[in-house]
């Protein structure tokens, strides 16, 4: 399954397991997270529900802290750790 | 069958929790830098309970270590962040080796478990996390200040963690035992010992089982609405 879209079935989940909605058309590269409806605690169940199905957490093993300002950034992220596997 | 993780768990308190624990039919994940002799003849006769090595001053390794007990046990229900060091001394003639160690094993250590075991609570939108703190994080005691300022930074924890996660069916509570007859309280002199329990309103000192009641009260749905606070088993000594 590609990242990406395994990345918005997820974050639809996670919009649901928070009880929020999305609050744009639809997710797109510009989308800013943090007006995406998704709040804090949705991006760790996201974070969370991303490393259960692709066993790894790209933040964490990161040097330094980074944290995406759009969708576009967050998708890239895993997509960069993910073609190392 | 939910399961639970105990840290610390081979002695002392956390072994008398995980036995609490395992009673009470949770399937309880002991963990200890190496398995104790008492605890071993106990997971040979309990089937719900099994080990796990650890070192939690490997604070490096702890996300790694969280993501092995995910995949081999499933999604967490409980973590009780138990294990901790009590070395005493007087301050200015502590070693900073010292006073750096008990802070990652107190504090650190137990916060990174917590963030990698509270991911699969939060998709499961209900868990439980119990810090182990102790009276001296508030009363104090001479010779505990490192000790004492990491039971402290534990109940802060506890408090602003409680508030983050409850919307996701999360408890955090903080269990502060006071007195108890363990290995980390066998080097109080006979005589303070005697005078902490002449001093407590039930006479006595508290015992590990009395502890573990309360850490699995918590546990339990029982205890749902309880959250954010400090759970204090102390036979009465800080009334």
């Amino acid at each position: 399954m590609q990242v990406r879209s395994l990345i918005l079935e997820l974050f639809d989940e996670a919009l649901e397991a928070s009880d929020s909605k999305l609050e744009c058309e639809k997710l797109e590269d510009e989308t800013v997270l943090l007006n995406s409806g998704l709040d804090s605690l949705g991006f760790a169940i996201l974070v969370a529900r991303l490393e259960e199905e692709l066993g790894f957490d790209p933040f964490v093993e990161m040097e330094e802290a980074v944290y995406p300002t759009t969708f576009g950034e967050f998708v890239a992220i895993y997509e960069n750790r993910s073609s190392k596997d | 069958m939910s399961s639970v993780l105990v840290t610390g768990g081979t002695r002392g308190l956390g072994l008398a929790i995980s036995k609490r624990l395992a009673a009470s039919g949770y399937n309880v994940i002991v963990v200890g830098r190496k398995c104790s002799p008492d605890c071993e003849k106990w997971l040979a006769e309990t089937e719900n309970a099994s080990f796990e090595a650890f070192d939690l001053a490997d604070t490096k390794s702890i996300h790694e270590f969280s993501q092995r007990i995910t995949r081999k046990y499933g999604r967490l229900y409980g973590l009780v962040n138990n294990a901790a060091l009590g070395l005493d001394g007087v301050l200015a003639t502590m070693h900073e080796t010292d006073i750096s160690k008990v802070l990652r094993v107190n504090v650190e250590a137990p916060i990174l478990l917590t963030k990698y075991l509270l991911r699969p609570m939060l998709i499961n939108r209900k868990g439980r996390v119990i810090n182990i703190s102790s009276i001296i994080g508030s009363t104090g005691f001479k010779g505990l200040a490192v000790y004492g300022a990491t039971k402290a930074a534990m109940n802060g924890f506890t408090k602003s963690l409680s508030r983050e996660v409850g919307k996701a069916g999360i408890t955090v509570n903080s269990v502060a035992p006071g007195y108890m007859a363990t290995d980390m309280t066998e080097g109080l002199e006979g005589e303070k010992l005697q005078s902490i329990k002449r001093r407590s309103p039930l006479g006595q000192l508290a015992h590990v089982d009395d502890v573990a009641g309360m850490v699995n009260y918590l546990m339990s749905d029982e205890a749902k609405m309880i959250t954010g606070t400090v759970m204090t088993v102390d036979a009465g000594s800080t009334a």
